[in-house]
């Protein structure tokens, strides 16, 4: 994590605001995460030029187009896995993955695991709206079946997954879970993800007033449900119980759970180290290896 | 080719010891001064099935794997019947007999060693003694430099062990005696040692892993898939060294993401993969072409399309190399040879996509992928690395700014004053989104144009023969290597014969051709695949008219295929 202060003046969130006119529908929820992505670079005083955002595709995946820093505007489903090897060539940047639900647990779900897993340094912002909303309205591995869209004229012939319960399973190590509503939550959790030293995953509830008919404003509001104070955050079965709530009818909002293990680019680097890693190795040696 | 150029075929089963037995031998001919060009095929099964090694050498350099071989080493019955056809006079034929399970026919002409090799083993209570019988008695028969031998068998095992390496010498021993009991009556004989060279013995996947390294190469990812694997194997023993990191990817669209990431964070950066994964990197190829970032993809080429024949060696992906992906995608395809071009073309490669900043695909094959060869220990001073051209912090950044060349300067993440986009989408000289069809236009014309100078970049194509030729025979892969010995025995002959060998695939170095096709009257295009896909971009793009040859039956040409075929068309 880079902590800077360019000139010694501590960047207020509008300084992270790019010249780009962010082209969501007006009410979307997105409108609330950015903000909250804002607050949270500016809170954990992050220069923009040692920030790198990345994304692949669908409407939140437009969100680095907004955001002063280094970004790549990627492929469907590839943002995880093309901000892996970007985190490991740059571990002393920071690296925040923004997304939604299809982009990331339907075409980019073989990525997933692999993220948590591995504990990719990263911060991966996931807006959950339940709906592909840039090809107008599909339904998405979150859609409830109540939602008639775009392909369910009928409702939806499949069970929604629970992201946290996913995440939590592979062995992510920073949890969390906000709804749009509360760009204060969310700017909270994501600081959190930011300064956490591993793979941190924070899923924000986003209503999308233009497609999604169901998951409306009112519905989040009614199911959130702030996680208790004495949660313990590295209690992973306790975690667990509370992702599970979801199927209940009330999310838990709040930081589920956060442990520290080593992450992807410490242990290369204890490879390297453990070899003797050096630039200026003698290649000759690896030559002379090869000889008959 | 000299006098001494011998070909000897070591075919078993899976597992019997068939591969380090052929691996023996191949070090201790180059730890005696000679040239080694061996090739091998697995069985696909985990366990058992046919396997096969082959070595060919000699004082002087060799190109290709030989006709045929002028000694068989069959281990058991379905060595023999798969080779039985191939015994022809003259040919030494060392078997296990008796008691190997097998009562095989020895033709008339061809000289027969039976070696009881699996009694043996079993008279020394260990099976996997009975490929050191064999190696014992092959060394006798051929004059196998015992020397080198040893030093080799002494290298290979002392690590395990004394008792495993006296046991081991033991057998080999046995081995010996066994074959000094026989009386030789085949001509067969590998060269006596001569002054050893200065050379390392490596695979085709191995040299490509090893260029990566002397090419900086500083993060690779890949998939396991046969036959590309190996080439990980090699990095991951040695990037750590150099500090650059390797991972095991998920999947091949993970692997050329992570590679696509860790270039724009500034590192040189490459996979390598087979034809299947190369299919499943078409989308991400599109987004390295369109957002100018450096990537390097190796493919090692085997039978498709679909499964195919995985562990067969094809040269099928020539199509799906220079096309595959979406929309107008640029690249530059390049192929190798033969494992000295692996080393060297894959640090060419990258700095190909370094400089060009689009992604580059080398092709190279299974007939290569598990070639050992042996080839002059690189020189480093001898190694040009080029790195991509950087902001020199000057003006107002632009990422894709329009610039002459057609390639603007790069920024890595952390310089300030160069945040920038990199993007998927078509786009502005600042990364913005741009949809105004002039722009598509002119983006397109910036990346496809600074291609242009490609091939003033790289080597000219090698025109082998310099006069008139009534047949060309234009080459690519590890076909060349054929083809090189063919053109030679055949001017030999009085033939009037020349080659034309270019490993700069795309975008195609038409003047070359053209010129080439100048100094010959008929083209012959001779390839590993069905539909003749060299031959169909020479029609595509040149004036030439080339008559393809083509096989795909898994297995590399013969240099008597390429003289038969060019003699027939003449």
């Amino acid at each position: 994590m880079s902590i800077s202060m360019i000139g010694q003046v501590a960047l207020k969130p509008k300084d992270y605001k790019s010249e780009v006119p962010v082209v969501w529908c007006p009410g979307c929820g997105h409108y609330g995460i950015l903000n909250g992505i804002y607050r949270a670079l500016s809170e954990a005083g992050i220069d923009p030029s040692r920030l790198m955002s990345i994304s692949g595709i669908g409407c939140s995946s437009r969100a680095p187009y907004f955001i002063n820093s280094y970004k790549m505007h990627t492929l469907h489903g590839r943002a995880g896995a093309v901000a892996t090897g970007a985190q490991l060539i740059r571990p002393d940047l920071t690296t925040l993955v923004m997304g939604g639900d299809g982009d990331g647990f339907s075409i980019g779900g073989g990525h997933m695991p692999h993220l948590a897993r591995k504990n990719v340094d990263l911060t991966y912002v996931l807006f959950d709206n339940g709906i592909y909303g840039l090809t107008k309205g599909q339904y998405s591995p979150t859609s409830r079946p109540e939602m008639t869209a775009y392909t369910t004229p009928y409702g939806g012939p499949e069970a929604p997954m629970n992201p946290l319960l996913y995440m939590l399973t592979y062995g992510a190590t920073y949890v969390a879970q906000a709804f749009a509503g509360k760009p204060g939550v969310c700017a909270e959790l994501i600081k959190g993800a930011l300064e956490h030293r591993g793979f941190a995953y924070v899923n924000i509830y986003s209503q999308c007033p233009t497609f999604n008919t169901v998951d409306t404003v009112e519905f989040y509001r009614d199911l959130v449900e702030t996680v208790p104070q004495d949660h313990d955050v590295t209690d992973l079965g306790a975690a667990i119980s509370l992702a599970r709530r979801t199927s209940e009818g009330c999310a838990p909002m709040g930081l589920l759970y956060k442990v520290e293990r080593p992450t992807l680019d410490m242990q290369m680097t204890a490879i390297m180290d453990g070899v003797g890693g050096r630039e200026d190795y003698d290649l000759n040696q690896i030559i002379d290896a090869n000889r008959p | 080719m000299g006098k001494v150029d011998l070909v000897i075929k070591i075919a078993g089963e899976g597992g019997e010891g068939v591969i380090s037995t052929g691996d023996f031998i191949a070090a201790a001919c180059a730890r005696a001064g000679q040239e080694v060009y061996t090739i091998k095929t697995f069985p696909a099964e985990i366990k058992g099935g046919y396997a096969m090694y082959q070595v060919r050498t000699s004082l002087d350099p060799v190109f290709n794997q030989g006709d045929t071989f002028d000694i068989l080493c069959a281990f058991n019955g379905e060595a023999y019947e798969v080779n039985r056809q191939l015994l022809r006079p003259g040919v030494a034929f060392v078997y296990d007999y008796p008691d190997g399970g097998f009562e095989p026919e020895i033709p008339a002409g061809v000289h027969a060693y039976p070696i009881p090799m699996s009694r043996t083993a079993k008279e020394m209570k260990s099976y996997r003694s009975k490929n050191m019988v064999a190696l014992g008695a092959l060394s006798v028969l051929f004059n196998i430099n015992e020397k080198t031998l040893l030093e080799v068998l002494v290298d290979k095992f002392k690590s395990k062990g004394t008792e495993k390496l006296n046991f081991n010498l033991d057998a080999f021993q046995k081995g010996k005696e066994l074959a000094g009991g026989l009386v030789k009556t085949d001509p067969w004989r590998v060269a006596d040692p001569a002054k050893p060279k200065d050379v390392i013995i490596v695979s085709g996947n191995e040299g490509v892993g090893l260029g990566a390294i002397l090419g900086g190469l500083k993060f690779y990812s890949a998939y396991p898939i046969t036959p590309a694997t190996e080439i990980a194997k090699f990095v991951a023993l040695h990037l750590p060294k150099v500090r650059g990191i390797l991972i095991q990817a998920e999947d091949e669209i993970a692997s050329l993401s992570q590679v696509l990431g860790a270039s724009y964070a500034g590192a040189r950066a490459m996979t390598a993969t087979s034809g299947p994964g190369l299919s499943l990197m078409g989308e991400m190829l599109g987004m390295a072409s369109m957002s100018e970032t450096p990537v390097l993809v190796v493919d090692v080429q085997r039978g498709g399309p679909g499964t195919g024949m995985p562990t067969k060696h094809e040269q099928s992906d020539l199509f799906l190399a220079v096309f595959g992906s979406h929309g107008d995608a640029p690249r530059i395809v390049l192929a190798v040879e033969d494992v000295k071009d692996c080393i060297h073309m894959t640090v060419e490669a990258l700095n190909l996509a370094e400089l060009y900043q689009t992604p580059v695909i080398l092709l190279s094959d299974g007939s290569l992928a598990f070639s050992t060869q042996t080839v002059p220990a690189p020189k480093l001073d001898t190694i040009r690395i080029v790195n991509r051209k950087r902001w020199d912090g000057q003006g107002v950044y632009q990422r894709y700014q329009m610039v002459a060349d057609g390639i603007s300067p790069m920024a890595d993440p952390g310089t300030p004053g160069a945040m920038h986009m990199a993007t998927g989408l078509e786009h502005g000289p600042t990364g913005a989104p741009n949809y105004v069809p002039g722009n598509h236009e002119a983006m397109h014309r910036k990346r496809f144009g600074k291609l242009q100078s490609v091939a003033d970049f790289v080597k000219p194509t090698e025109v082998d023969g310099e006069e008139w030729a009534d047949v060309g025979i234009i080459a690519w892969g590890s076909t060349i290597g054929v083809v090189r010995e063919a053109v030679t025995r055949l001017q030999a002959d009085g033939v009037k014969v020349k080659g034309f060998y270019p490993k700069l695939m795309w975008p195609m170095p038409v003047a070359q051709y053209e010129s080439f096709a100048k100094t010959c009257g008929k083209i012959l295009v001779p390839e590993v695949n069905f539909q003749g896909q060299l031959s169909h971009f020479i029609r595509s793009e040149t004036s030439l008219n080339p008559i393809p040859y083509t096989i795909c039956g898994g297995v590399p040409f013969t240099p008597i295929q390429i003289m038969n075929k060019v003699r027939e068309i003449i």
